[in-house]
């Protein structure tokens, strides 16, 4: 085989603009995001998938709960209080679902990779409920 | 592909060290502060960008699904083996592609390889939960996928400037 051309190894003007197009590329991600959910009108719902399916919704003014997910051998235990939802316990060897933390915004997911389970918060019944349910 | 038995020994000891970065990733968890399933140092990003300039872009396809294929085999999760392996596909088609430009340094190939790994990652969450809620994840690991790029990029060029008066690069 031939002698391969030594690699550059001082970043130069076309790193920068491969560093842009990741920065541009996340912006754009997360401005759209952004915008779905503070347009989104009507009442924070938590929708519940395992597989791919939706199991339950509920809204989240309805005060505090608990609810207990079973998936895959996994169980996760969420927490609801004022207004926000959290995973506060699951068996599973990551805990990437636990460390998530709090959310209460339209468009927040907490997702679960060993149960399959995602927990999604959209907004409904409002006058605009079409353009938030996705997946 | 014909391989030297010099070539081969290299693609076993880069094999070899790929599977070791893995395994010591997990004592610096960088989703402790970042608590994203997926974020990670991805150390392993090292002897790809390595392999990819030292031996080609076959060679470093190999090393590749070795240690995704070993990986997830001494893991003994397989259900993590459809993300390594999306992840080190997508990452190994945009280093290969930004390889082939050669305007790039190893920073912007390893920083693409990061970015265009998450998206892999990402893709896959989509695919095996059947459900976007993962894209909302993508912006933060594309932004951390900056850091970790250029981190193991620096690393790949000390590492080429270590051997550069070598003729490990030279076969």
């Amino acid at each position: 085989m031939s002698t391969r051309p030594f690699p550059k190894l001082r970043p130069g003007i076309w790193d920068a603009l491969v560093a842009a197009v990741v920065i541009v590329l996340a912006v754009v991600c997360a401005g759209a995001f952004w915008v779905r959910g503070t347009l989104a009108e009507g009442e924070l719902t938590a929708v519940v998938s395992m597989d791919g399916q939706e199991r339950e919704r509920f809204a989240l003014s309805d005060g505090e709960m608990e609810r207990t997910y079973t998936n895959h051998g996994y169980t996760l235990h969420l927490l609801v209080q004022s207004g926000e939802l959290r995973v506060a316990e699951a068996d599973c060897p990551t805990q990437d679902c636990v460390h998530t933390g709090t959310i209460g915004q339209a468009g927040q997911s907490i997702v679960c990779l060993p149960a399959r389970i995602v927990v999604q918060l959209v907004r409904t019944g409002g006058s605009s409920d079409v353009d938030v349910v996705i997946g | 592909m014909k391989l030297t038995t010099r070539q081969l020994t290299l693609c076993a000891v880069l094999t070899a060290m790929a599977l070791a970065l893995s395994y010591l990733e997990n004592f610096f968890p960088l989703s402790l502060a970042i608590p994203i399933p997926g974020v990670k140092l991805g150390l392993a990003n090292i002897v790809t960008v390595f392999a990819l300039y030292a031996l080609g872009p076959a060679q470093a396809l190999l090393i590749l699904f070795a240690r995704c294929f070993l990986g997830a085999m001494f893991a003994g999760n397989m259900n993590a083996l459809i993300f390594s392996l999306m992840g080190g596909v997508t990452a190994m088609a945009a280093m290969i592609a930004l390889f082939r430009l050669r305007r790039l340094s190893v920073y912007g190939v390893s920083i693409g390889g990061a970015a265009a790994h998450n998206c892999g990652q990402v893709a896959a969450a989509v695919l095996t939960l059947g459900n976007t809620a993962p894209l909302y994840y993508l912006p933060v690991l594309l932004g951390v996928s900056l850091l970790t790029g250029a981190l193991t990029g620096m690393v790949a060029a000390l590492l080429f400037r270590a051997l550069e008066h070598t003729n490990l690069l030279k076969m």
